[in-house]
């Protein structure tokens, strides 16, 4: 029996065995509790009475509607935007110059993100204050620019972070392929760059886009603190609304809250479904190549500009509020400086977020390191469900885990519930490196008489530091930018600066949620650049580890 | 006839090639080689309009009493043979044979001349192949072809031998110079292996438009 | 018989005269078993006037009573009541979650039916002594108190408006309706259930009903239905002209703070006469702001402190609302310059200076004197912001 456990887990040599082992128990702690957890959350909503009331709830049509509208256009814009930018300035200048700035615009959280936006582009908002200045305004327009019925400044929001997420992803993906050469090979045969793009890149592209965009539709379908900052609020998004129904004491609503949940992971299935439907339809009702080539139409423009310079802004007018004693519209700029909401911020919820976010990244650093050394590669998918699944039923599951098992609104059970978050990303992280590490280093230290873990801490590890440190660095921001499984988790006991700003949010003080929001960007920052920072201390007599 | 005229590139500060002048008549084969990383590669890319932008360079590239150099890629009418093959795994042969085709030939006749062409190559029936299962010295055959059906006015070769065993490069070489001398191409072909010049052929080394220590 | 008579009287005079001694020593018990204990105080954190008083008072019970007290900022009571019903319905008789809670109106009744409050223990605290009982500090929207809650300030339902814009500022509910009238798109109040909105909600239906003392007994149906039409007509007149036109509400009073200064709205309204003042002194409202209640009065009521039948630091809680209810404590939340919440305890037994304190004025606070409206039973509450929700809650 152990023999057989043995061989289904490596099918390699005795002494990998137990390593392997240990990889899965680890991970399996991660996520076992989950299956219970689903259970107790969303039996109960398993009755037609629950699913006749939430049809017929009044809030219900207009969720759904705002849901559909924010989760399906925004990331479609998204799409649309990467697509379009990648195709016209890829592999030139301005696809460099791109490649350079997102890194800095990833490790942007989203709920800060959907902060400074909300100062963007909100009636009193700087936008319309730069408008107010031409046309003398005195009062701010009436124009419901956030918070709209139909949800489209979220689809806006979600639409600008995403297109930066794709980029990256994208970017990745043609760097794996000989691209450049495909394109060049296809342009030569006379065909003009955007008829390349359609025919030859995007056929063999798309497909291997499928997980980020998963995640990009399963983002938009459960996002709640950005719809509880830019969204509707008369009624919510169902995501939103869901969950103040799982929090409801009242079990019906609890009942209601978990059909929700299955409503948003239905919609997640069939929109899945469409487009690997709609691929497909695609793909065999191809025409047969008819050779026509469209005329060469150079363009020169800086199609990145307005892509960056969203996060720029967003950037900018968040230090300005934070700085600012007294702006009312229709100023432009500040009408007084201080740095009074600096010093008296409350930095209580930076200093939890900081312990919080590293624990579970270091938590989750040697695990991942375990599965990807010793760990069986095929089940690499479920490792990656949690990314595309809506994250509702995932952080309800958990949470009547917890409250089964009575350690919730506890340190501990709170970075736990981070960790299923943490874990895919690192994983998904840092697997191409690993992969792509030449094994016969390894085998060249285990012959020179080293034991597998032995070569591994002092060869491969060290070697792959780089990559380890971005993995751990990933880690870090999405801990950082966690809201559901804080609150749920943590019972409300835990301030992190996610759940201050979306609090703040709904409030008054301007200036103090700008604080809350600039220190939610600078913890994924600071991770990042000592990501970046410490291999090129570490390798400074070494070239070669560069 | 391809002409160049005083092309120099330079790489920030330091230069790479200076005042390359060349010139090679229809069905001529001029071979360029050098060692690596000498820039044989970058000449081929300024040539075929896909310099990258690191690299600056002023010169003049003449295609038939035609100024190309400021031409974008697809305008030139310039073909290229790289060492991969670069078939394009989502068409079949047949389909990537077809996607060369110009739109001047249509509708049923684009299939017919397709299979046309994998006949004379020996490869009749391959239509609807899957590229990926084809060996490497059908799938160089292809490719060439694919360039070919094009109509390019040039060919540009980088090194497209380099990756075929031994036996297959004698084949597929005495393929692509039948090919250029029946269609008459001026074709610059690069390389560091001498036996891959044809006989007759203009060998050229690159360190001739190379400054100082190159 | 004498013997006896002697004997008994002399143990009920050393009992009359021991219960105070005895309380005392209670209390003392109180005090230390409190010394190390962590109080989590669950109490609504939207105003950082507030938020910054509750900072002052925990640095003032460690130091005092060597208790760590931990503000839990609320958005909603309504949830910490749902939270402490369902710990115990999950069993969690001892050690819950909150220890204080800040609480009124039908939050206080919901927890009181249901039996999750400790209690009684308001009235045997030290400071109980200086409380005006004058103040309605036993009932609590005409529900008895029973001492399982302390009282701690008092409220008043204050509108803000800038005199630069509103000179003359609406006084009565059709005065407002006018007002919506002539500036659309410039007037709206918080979505109920926040409790600003149902308050202001509750203010137009003691103006526009038919049957005021109908409203100080428990709601029926009947009641409910031949008290509310009035108000339903004029909001249904009142909607359109209102932001968004009625489509969507301010989420709660701090938003519609934010929008009185930046001018997309002309009115805000509170529940601390003081709260302008606070706002103009942090650069959050211009410095016209100004505060007005209507002519006939607004709605005013009392705050409390409850704690769970389960909380985990039982002593701990009760010193910190022994604190919170002292003459030091009181005076400082009543300081203009702290947070300007109006004091429980009786004026007349306080220091001078602290009668000073209270009576000072600072620019944008309530100056005149606006009559109180007593607040409708509880139960009307939740009868109000369902048939609200179903009105106007989805468009």
């Amino acid at each position: 029996m152990a023999q057989a456990i043995r061989r289904a887990l490596t099918g390699s040599p005795r002494g990998t065995a137990p390593a392997a082992l240990l990889a899965v128990s680890l991970v399996t702690l991660i996520f076992a509790p989950l299956l219970p957890g689903l259970y107790w959350a969303l039996m109960p909503s398993m009755q037609t009475p629950v699913w006749q009331a939430l049809w017929r709830d009044p809030q219900w049509p207009q969720a759904l509607q705002a849901t559909l509208v924010s989760a399906v256009l925004g990331p479609a814009l998204a799409c649309a935007a990467a697509a379009a930018f990648a195709t016209v300035s890829y592999p030139g200048a301005a696809w460099q110059a791109m490649q350079r700035r997102l890194p800095l615009l990833l490790a942007m959280p989203h709920a800060a993100f959907a902060v400074g936006i909300f100062f963007l582009i909100a009636p009193s908002g700087w936008l319309a204050r730069a408008i107010g200045q031409f046309l003398a305004w005195t009062d701010p327009p009436d124009w419901a620019t956030v918070q709209d019925p139909h949800a489209l400044a979220l689809a806006l929001a979600l639409a600008i972070k995403e297109s930066w997420f794709l980029l990256w992803t994208l970017s990745a993906v043609l760097g794996e392929q000989a691209v450049a050469r495909q394109m060049v090979m296809a342009r030569s045969l006379g065909y003009s760059r955007v008829q390349t793009w359609q025919r030859v890149l995007w056929p063999q592209v798309l497909p291997r886009m499928g997980w980020p965009l998963a995640a990009v539709f399963a983002y938009g379908l459960s996002v709640v603190d950005m719809a509880m900052i830019l969204g509707p609020s008369t009624p919510p998004t169902l995501a939103v609304l869901a969950w103040q129904w799982l929090t409801d004491p009242d079990e019906r609503l609890q009942a209601q809250g978990g059909a929700a949940s299955l409503v948003l992971l239905g919609l997640f299935l069939l929109g899945a479904l469409l487009a690997r439907g709609g691929w497909h339809v695609w793909q065999t009702r191809r025409a047969y190549p008819d050779g026509v080539r469209a005329s060469a139409t150079p363009r020169h423009w800086r199609w990145e500009l307005p892509l960056l310079a969203v996060g720029y802004a967003v950037l900018a007018v968040l230090l300005l509020w934070s700085v600012a004693q007294t702006w009312f519209f229709p100023a432009l700029w500040p009408t007084g400086v201080s740095l009074t909401h600096w010093l008296q911020a409350d930095w209580v919820p930076f200093w939890t977020t900081l312990w919080l976010a590293a624990a579970a990244s270091l938590m989750c650093l040697p695990v991942v390191l375990v599965w990807l050394e010793w760990g069986p590669q095929r089940w690499n998918a479920v490792l990656y469900l949690p990314l595309i699944v809506p994250a509702m039923p995932l952080v309800a599951a958990q949470y009547a885990a917890l409250l089964r098992a009575q350690i919730d609104a506890t340190p501990m059970a709170l970075v736990w519930s981070h960790l299923l978050w943490v874990l895919p990303y690192m994983v998904l992280t840092l697997v191409g490196a690993y992969r792509a590490f030449d094994g016969r280093l390894l085998t060249t230290a285990r012959a020179l008489g080293c034991s597998r873990l032995r070569a591994c801490w002092q060869v491969k590890w060290r070697i792959l530091l780089r990559p380890i440190l971005a993995a751990w660095a990933v880690g870090f921001a999405v801990s950082v930018a966690q809201y559901l499984p804080t609150l749920f988790a943590g019972g409300g006991r835990f301030a992190t600066v996610t759940t201050e700003a979306v609090a703040l949010s709904a409030g008054g003080n301007r200036s103090v949620l700008a604080v809350q929001a600039l220190l939610q960007i600078a913890l994924p920052l600071a991770a990042f650049g000592l990501a970046a920072l410490w291999p090129r201390w570490a390798s400074r007599q070494r070239l070669g580890l560069r | 006839m391809l002409r160049i005229d005083h092309l120099s590139l330079r790489r920030g500060d330091q230069a790479l090639l200076h005042d390359l002048s060349l010139s090679v008549a229809a069905g001529e084969v001029v071979a360029v080689t050098g060692v690596s990383g000498s820039g044989k590669s970058t000449l081929l890319n300024w040539m075929i309009g896909d310099l990258p932008s690191a690299f600056d360079a002023s010169g003049e590239l003449w295609l038939d009493q035609q100024r190309c150099d400021g031409l974008p890629v697809e305008a030139r009418g310039i073909g290229i043979l790289f060492q991969d093959d670069l078939l394009f795994a989502h068409l079949s042969v047949g389909q990537n044979l077809a996607f060369a085709l110009p739109a001047a030939v249509r509708g049923a006749q684009r299939r017919m001349a397709v299979e046309q062409t994998l006949a004379d190559m020996g490869l009749a029936g391959f239509h609807d192949r899957d590229p990926a299962t084809l060996s490497g010295g059908q799938r160089a055959r292809v490719s060439l072809m694919r360039t070919l059906l094009a109509r390019p006015r040039a060919l540009l070769l980088d090194e497209p031998f380099s990756k075929l065993d031994a036996v297959l490069r004698v084949q597929f070489r005495a393929f692509v110079f039948e090919q250029i001398e029946q269609l008459q191409l001026p074709t610059l072909l690069v390389t560091h292996d001498a036996t891959d010049v044809p006989p007759g052929a203009r060998v050229l080394n690159i360190s001739d438009w190379q400054v100082g220590d190159a | 018989m004498t013997f006896l008579n002697f004997n008994t009287t002399r143990i009920l005079l050393t009992a009359a005269l021991a219960l105070p001694l005895a309380a005392h020593a209670d209390w003392a018990q109180t005090e230390k078993d409190a010394r190390g204990q962590t109080v989590y105080f669950n109490a609504w954190g939207g105003s950082e006037a507030t938020n910054a008083y509750i900072a002052w008072a925990a640095k003032e019970v460690q130091s005092r009573y060597g208790v760590t007290l931990k503000h839990v900022k609320v958005t909603d009571t309504a949830n910490v009541v749902k939270r402490v019903q369902t710990e115990l319905a999950a069993g969690r008789t001892q050690g819950g979650s909150i220890d204080l809670m800040w609480v009124n109106g039908e939050n206080f009744r919901n927890l009181k039916n249901g039996g999750l409050l400790l209690g009684p223990w308001a009235e045997s605290l030290p400071s109980w002594g200086l409380v005006d009982l004058n103040k309605p500090v036993r009932s609590d929207f005409s529900v008895p108190t029973d001492g399982m809650e302390a009282p701690w300030g008092t409220a008043q339902l204050t509108f803000i408006a800038n005199q630069a814009v509103t000179p003359t500022p609406p006084r009565s509910a059709a005065e407002l309706l006018t007002f919506a009238k002539a500036n659309p798109g410039r007037v709206t109040y918080p979505k109920p259930p926040d409790f600003h909105g149902t308050t202001f909600v509750k203010q137009l239906l003691l103006e526009l009903t038919p049957t005021p003392a109908a409203l100080q007994q428990p709601v029926t149906p009947a009641a409910f239905a031949s008290a509310t039409p009035a108000l339903w007509s004029y909001l249904d007149a009142l909607h359109p002209h209102l932001w968004r036109q009625g489509k969507s509400f301010a989420p709660n009073a701090a938003a519609m703070h934010r929008m009185l200064a930046d001018g997309e709205l002309k009115l805000s309204l509170t529940f601390n006469p003081n709260e302008a003042a606070n706002l103009i002194k942090s650069h959050q409202l211009p410095a016209l702001a100004y505060s007005f209640g209507f002519s006939h009065g607004t709605i005013g009521n009392v705050h409390f402190l409850a704690i769970p039948v389960n909380a985990n630091a039982q002593a701990g809680a009760q010193v910190v609302a022994n604190f919170l209810l002292s003459a030091p404590a009181q005076a400082h939340k009543a300081d203009i310059d702290v947070w300007g919440d109006g004091t429980v305890l009786d004026v007349r037994k306080l220091s001078a200076e602290v009668q000073a304190l209270l009576r000072k004025q600072a620019p944008g606070a309530l100056t005149e004197a606006v009559p109180t409206l007593p607040e409708p039973h509880a139960s009307w509450v939740e009868a109000l912001e369902a048939e609200w929700l179903k009105r106007y809650g989805a468009r």
